[in-house]
C-alpha cells in the first residue's frame, strides 16, 4: 500500500477537453448523476420544466405542492418557485434547494449546477443512528444500496490511494 | 486491504456467507485506473466501489480515510467514524479495532463493542452549512475534471477545501494534483497543524464507550 501514496503525474488530468452543454442549455449534477437539460431558464437561479424536476429528483408538482412519495411541500403562489413564460410552466430548482436547505454550487459561465445532499434525508442518522441510504455502482456494475443489506451485518469502509 | 480480505474470508468460513458483508468504497478521483489494481492485488471478494465523488464520506459525515460504520441487521449504526486500520500504522492504526469488529460479527448485539444509539449519534460529526456545501463544490470540480477543464476542476476542489477545511479527504485528494503529491511537504505541514491545533487526525478510538 505504501507505494500507492504518491502523485500520479500522468493521471492528473487524463481527460480530453469536451464542449459542455453543446446540445443542452444547462447541466445539473444531482445524487451522483449528470442531467443535460435542453429546456431551462437561467435568470435568477435555474428554472426547469415540471417534467425535468421529476426526472432530476423525483418531486412531482401537484395541487398540494411539490410531492415526493408521501411528502408534499406546499408551494405558495408568491413563493417565487413557479412561473409561467412562453406558454410553459417553470419551477425554480435553486430556490427549491434553498427551501430544503440543500447545498448548491453553480458555475454560471458553463451553466452547470451541482446540488448536495438534502439534509432531511439524513435526519434518521443524525437523530436515531439509522444508516443513511445511498446508491452507488460497484466494480462489477451492480447497483449497491445500503437498504439492500437489511438482515445482514455490514462494515462500510472507506479508503484511498492517496 | 489484504488484512480485511483475510478477516472477511475467515468470518465467511466460520459463520457462513450470508451473515456479514463488507462494502469497501475507494474515495478516489483517480478512479479504476488508480484504485482498481489495489483492489485486484488484494484478491478482494467483498463489495468494491470506486467512489470518485466521495459519496460514502458525504452520507456518513466522514472527513478522513480509512473510516467506517458498523451497521447491524436492522439498519442501525452501532459504531462510527474511527480510524479503521487492521494493524498498527503511523497515522493512527492499532491492532485492537479489527478484533473488536470480529467480536461484533460473531456476537452481534451481545458484543461489548456495540454502542448505543445515543453514543453513535454523539460520535457522528456535525457539519455546518458551509461544510455541507463543500461536497457540491467538490462534485462540480470532479465534473469539470471529467470534461477536461483542469483549471475549473482545481478551483472548485479548492473551494471545497476552503468550505470544509477539516476534511482531510478534500485536502489530500487535492494534493494528488500537485507535483509533490498527497504525502509530501504540504501533507506533513497539515499533520503538524492538526497536532498543534489540538485536533485529531482521527477521532480517538475508545473501545470502552458503550
Amino acid at each position: 500500500m505504501a507505494a500507492a501514496i504518491m502523485a500520479y503525474p500522468d493521471l492528473r488530468h487524463p481527460f480530453e477537453k469536451k464542449s459542455i452543454n453543446r446540445n443542452s442549455s444547462a447541466s445539473v449534477l444531482y445524487a451522483g448523476k449528470v442531467f443535460a437539460l435542453t429546456r431551462t431558464l437561467t435568470d435568477n437561479g435555474l428554472w426547469v420544466t415540471p417534467e425535468d424536476l421529476t426526472v432530476i429528483n423525483g418531486f412531482e408538482l401537484k395541487p398540494e405542492g411539490a410531492c415526493f412519495e408521501s411528502l408534499c411541500i406546499p408551494i405558495k403562489h408568491d413563493s417565487g418557485l413557479l412561473k409561467q413564460e412562453d406558454g410553459q410552466q417553470w419551477f425554480n430548482l435553486t430556490s427549491f434547494a434553498e427551501l430544503l436547505e440543500q447545498p448548491c454550487v453553480a458555475d454560471i459561465e458553463h451553466k452547470v449546477w451541482s446540488f448536495g445532499e438534502v439534509p432531511a434525508k439524513r435526519q434518521g442518522m443524525i437523530s436515531d443512528a439509522m444508516a443513511p441510504d445511498f446508491e452507488l455502482v460497484d466494480r462489477q456494475g451492480q447497483v449497491i444500496r445500503m437498504s439492500d443489506y437489511k438482515g445482514k451485518k455490514a462494515l462500510i469502509i472507506t479508503w484511498s490511494s492517496w | 486491504m489484504p488484512v480485511w480480505q483475510r478477516i472477511y474470508e475467515d468470518l465467511q468460513a466460520e459463520l457462513g456467507d450470508s451473515n456479514f458483508v463488507i462494502i469497501s468504497a475507494a474515495q478516489d478521483t483517480g478512479g479504476e485506473a488508480v484504485v482498481g489494481p489495489i483492489f485486484d492485488a488484494a484478491n478482494t471478494t467483498y463489495i468494491q466501489i470506486i467512489d470518485v465523488d466521495h459519496t460514502i464520506s458525504t452520507v456518513f459525515n466522514f472527513l478522513n480515510v480509512p473510516s467506517a460504520a458498523w451497521v447491524d441487521e436492522s439498519g442501525k449504526i452501532v459504531r462510527i467514524d474511527e480510524g479503521t486500520y487492521a494493524k498498527i500504522h503511523p497515522f493512527g492504526g492499532n491492532d485492537v479495532y479489527a478484533p473488536a469488529l470480529i467480536d461484533w460479527v460473531r456476537n452481534g448485539e451481545n458484543s461489548e463493542y456495540v454502542q448505543s444509539a445515543a453514543t453513535v449519534t454523539k460520535n457522528i460529526r456535525v457539519l455546518s452549512t458551509d461544510e455541507l456545501k463543500a461536497e457540491a463544490a467538490f462534485r462540480l470540480g470532479n465534473f469539470f475534471r471529467s470534461q477536461g477543464y483542469a483549471e475549473k476542476a482545481e478551483a472548485y476542489w479548492e473551494q471545497a477545501r476552503t468550505l470544509n477545511p477539516d476534511s482531510v479527504n478534500y485536502i489530500r485528494q487535492n494534493l494528488t494534483l500537485s507535483e509533490e503529491g498527497s504525502a509530501g511537504e504540504a501533507f506533513r505541514g497539515l499533520m503538524t497543524s492538526y497536532v498543534e491545533g489540538g485536533k485529531h487526525y482521527y477521532r480517538p478510538l475508545d473501545l470502552t464507550e458503550k
